[in-house]
């Protein structure tokens, strides 16, 4: 498949140690990509080189293969976006609003905006200054959607929403996702990701950590369960048994174990025997997938660099701090001195 | 290069603004212009014009009275000395006499007037170059209108066939000079000796900056006065013999009261009044006169007994003050005010927070709060948005002055027109400077909304400055040439130098100098230098949307 957008090497530094480094990525058309991180950790930036509201400092970043800097306008033609800060120009209401935007956008046919308006259950006559969070962000996610472009950036887009009215704006990504456009959106809920999204990329510091790709953790061919024994003999005796034994607790007589798919009916064929206190169920998620790559990643030289930088600012403040208290050690002995001679 | 939406937009988003101001700056200036028309608030600086130009009047009276008087007594030491060189004057009439006679008997015709004043002109030529009447205490000019009046006036006689006494008569067998020929010769004297009195008053007149007929008319006076001093003299005698002090105050104060009458004559006042003002003009130069008197017998110079005599009242004042004074009489404060201080400051101030506040939403403020993401997200190039919020801002300026021009022409009108202290081109050139300061603003505060991201930079580097160079404008105005120079502290001028308004010249507009139309040019060009800085960098940086 085409690839709609390929971010290489990109870097944007804004001095210690923030901003984004050396992202990579590329987004197939039709694909939904997804960033997930923390506060801060650069997925904002990203949107922004790609909108090229931002100059990158290194690397390159093509939309349709234009560059996204230069040929900014050009690539707005094809591209819609939802900013993650939601402040509206200074005018009296959202109908205003919305039609000065489509007057903007170039769209005269509103057909669209109103069904989004519809299915959104927004009241655009309400005054822009007056509109709640959840009402801005259906205001601005209408005035982006009703572009009708192939690509659609967006930024943290249901922050705000009621969870029922995130429901309705997942399932209006799918809707357009099923029409075959190109989405890349941030988000910091990771099941909002797992429903819409193709690929998800975890940005910690400003660095890609880790692509992963939804359909492969959906159809991943094993399975997690969590088993509680009621006696310990039995769990002892359990153990004994040729399950990869992924988390075992003592305590609690309880293992979780790992198994093919294949191999599910000997699983229970083998349980059957056993007198359980439970058995559930445990999915691997993209949340426990992240939370998996972040345990191997603690080693790894982000963290050390950090923490490095942060024992050196310590040390350094520490040093200023004792050389400040020696001088005026010294000073005091100066003075003391002095008296004694006189 | 100019998107409608986003200008719609704009025009949406400020036009509360844009009309509070409009209304509220046009309700001031129609006030101001208005109000100042029916107040009459020139009345004290006429009165004091008055008092000034009257003191002149004075000084030029009292002047007019002891030249006068040193005239009288001038003609009579001038006659008496010519009278002493008569012969001298009789040696012109021969030798005049002789070249007529020779040129005739070789031509064998009679000379015409003009043929006769080209001799005249040699023999003047001649005695000039010998230097012969500097021992008469006149100069080349006095001498040459002297000989020449004389000998035309002797010419002219001749070719009249007036009968002029023979030079000389036989009495009891001697020859002796003919007195009815002295006679004759010593009123030809006079005659030219008036002719001379009369140029010179003329040319004086002149020189001090009178017209022809004032001069002609003042010249007329000095004549008849020296002919009375002349008159007198026939009958009293040298100066050494006879006091001639007291006759020629006498004349001169009927002089000065006749011509007083005269000039007054037509000026519609009552024949009283015209007497009692005659009066009052021949009191004043006679206490000139007697000023000037008693001066000399405290044997002062005759210039410093006659600056005595002559002072008025703002020559008695300290000069400072008299400086201040007429300065203030002179000063025209529709000009300051509605120039220096509507057009300059008052004016000014609300279309600046007008500037500072739209030109900061135009651009800086929406980035700061994100809304910009709005327009760029659609295809609309950055620099489309620049040119579209200035022309904006222009706009709104452009239309803000308009409305402006319209109604401060209307008030001028309403108080009367050209009849008001200020006419019609210099009210235009006032907005027309207004407007293009407030250009110059407008393109520095774009530039500022354009380079900075966050509202409160904008705001304080774009503002900041522009109020900065607002007050800078007040306290400059006190050390400025506008403000009579009692209450003026000429180091407060310094300020000037701090601020961008100082370009807009109102001093000059009133002056009806040019100096205004390069500041202008430098206003513009602050203008548009701002406008195209901003619209590259916005074009260039990075903005966080």
């Amino acid at each position: 498949m085409e690839e709609v957008i390929k971010v290489k090497s990109l870097t944007k530094d804004y001095g210690e140690n923030r901003g984004i480094f050396d992202i990579s990525f590329a987004v197939k058309k039709g694909e939904v990509f997804g960033f997930v991180g923390t506060n801060g950790s650069g997925k904002t930036t990203i949107l922004r080189h790609l909108m090229g509201f931002l100059k990158p400092m290194k690397g390159e970043v093509k939309v349709l293969g234009l560059d996204s800097w230069k040929d900014s306008c050009e690539i707005k033609k094809y591209v819609e976006y939802v900013p993650g800060e939601i402040a509206f120009p200074d005018l009296k209401d959202g109908t205003t609003f919305l039609k000065n935007q489509a007057q903007l956008i170039g769209v005269k046919d509103m057909s669209y905006a109103n069904y989004l308006i519809k299915k959104l259950q927004l009241d655009p006559s309400a005054n822009l200054k007056r509109m709640s969070k959840g009402m801005k962000q259906k205001t601005a996610i209408v005035a982006a959607f009703m572009a009708d472009k192939d690509i659609i950036i967006l930024d943290e887009p249901a922050t705000g929403l009621d969870p029922l009215m995130r429901e309705t704006f997942l399932e209006l990504v799918l809707e357009e996702k099923k029409k075959g456009k190109t989405i890349i959106m941030s988000s910091q809920m990771f099941d909002e990701l797992e429903l819409t999204c193709d690929k998800v990329a975890l940005i910690l510091n400003g660095r890609i950590i880790d692509i992963a790709d939804i359909n492969q953790l959906k159809n991943m061919p094993y399975k997690f369960y969590k088993v509680e024994f009621k006696e310990r003999e039995q769990y002892l005796k359990f153990k004994k048994l040729k399950y990869e034994i992924v988390r075992d607790q003592e305590k609690y007589n309880q293992v979780t174990i790992k198994i093919q798919d294949k191999n599910i009916n000997k699983m229970f064929n083998d349980l059957k025997n056993y007198n359980l206190k439970f058995i559930s169920q445990v999915y691997h998620n993209l949340e426990k997938h992240f939370k998996d790559v972040l345990s191997t990643q603690k080693d790894s030289y982000i963290y050390k660099e950090e923490e490095s930088k942060k024992e050196l600012r310590k040390s350094k403040k520490l040093k200023k701090r004792l050389l400040k208290i020696e001088n005026k050690q010294i000073k005091a002995k100066n003075k003391k001195e002095d008296r004694d001679d006189k | 290069m100019i998107s409608k939406a986003l200008f719609s937009q704009s025009c949406k988003a400020n036009w509360i603004k844009w009309l509070t101001v409009t209304i509220a700056t046009c309700a001031m200036l129609a006030i101001v212009i208005i109000v100042l028309g029916n107040l009459g608030i020139n009345d004290i600086r006429d009165s004091l014009k008055n008092i000034f130009v009257q003191a002149d009047q004075e000084s030029t009276l009292k002047e007019n009275a002891v030249d006068s008087y040193d005239l009288y007594l001038s003609s009579i030491n001038g006659y008496e000395s010519l009278e002493k060189n008569i012969n001298f004057i009789i040696v012109l009439n021969s030798t005049f006499d002789t070249q007529v006679n020779q040129i005739e008997a070789d031509t064998g015709k009679t000379l015409t007037r003009e043929e006769r004043a080209v001799i005249i002109n040699q023999i003047t030529d001649g005695i000039i170059s010998s230097g012969m009447l500097a021992s008469l205490g006149l100069d080349d000019v006095t001498a040459r209108v002297f000989i020449t009046s004389y000998l035309t006036q002797y010419s002219d006689d001749e070719l009249n066939g007036v009968k002029i006494p023979p030079a000389t008569i036989e009495v009891e067998g001697q020859i002796i000079t003919n007195p009815e020929y002295i006679t004759y010769i010593k009123n030809l004297m006079k005659g030219a000796f008036l002719e001379v009195i009369y140029n010179n008053a003329y040319l004086d007149y002149i020189n001090k900056g009178y017209n022809e007929q004032e001069s002609l008319n003042a010249a007329d006076t000095a004549k008849e006065l020296s002919n009375d001093a002349i008159e007198n003299y026939k009958i009293n005698g040298s100066p050494s013999i006879y006091d001639y002090k007291t006759d020629a105050r006498n004349a001169v104060n009927l002089v000065m009261k006749n011509e007083t009458i005269e000039s007054l004559q037509n000026s519609g006042m009552t024949d009283e009044e015209i007497e009692q003002y005659a009066v009052s003009s021949k009191v004043i130069s006679n206490t000139a006169i007697s000023t000037y008197q008693l001066w000399l017998e405290e044997g002062v110079t005759v210039e410093e007994a006659k600056s005595h005599a002559t002072e008025s009242i703002s020559d008695q004042l300290d000069t400072k003050v008299a400086e201040a004074l007429s300065e203030l009489g002179n000063m025209d404060i529709y000009g300051l005010i509605i120039g220096s201080i509507f057009y300059r400051i008052a004016g000014l101030l609300l279309p600046m927070v007008f500037v500072i506040m739209v030109s900061n939403n135009l651009l800086a403020g929406q980035v700061d709060s994100g809304s910009m993401a709005y327009v760029l997200s659609t295809p609309t190039k950055r620099r489309t948005v620049t040119t579209t919020q200035m022309a904006y801002l222009l706009f709104a300026l452009f239309s803000m002055f308009a409305l402006l021009t319209v109604v401060s022409v209307i008030s001028v009108w309403v108080v009367g027109g050209n009849a008001f202290a200020i006419n019609y081109g210099e009210i235009l050139l006032f907005n027309a400077g207004a407007f293009l300061t407030m250009f110059a603003i407008a393109g520095y505060c774009f530039m500022c909304s354009a380079i900075f991201n966050r509202t409160k930079y904008s705001l304080s580097i774009g503002g900041g400055l522009t109020i900065f160079s607002l007050v800078c404008t007040i306290l400059g105005l006190f050390g400025s040439a506008v403000v009579p120079s009692a209450m003026r502290i000429s180091a407060m001028n310094f300020f000037n130098y701090l601020s961008i308004i100082t370009f807009f010249d109102t001093v000059s507009i009133l002056g009806g100098t040019l100096t205004y139309l390069w500041k202008f040019g430098v206003l513009a060009a602050i203008g548009i230098i701002t406008f195209i800085i901003g619209v590259f960098r916005f074009d260039k940086k990075d903005l966080p949307l």
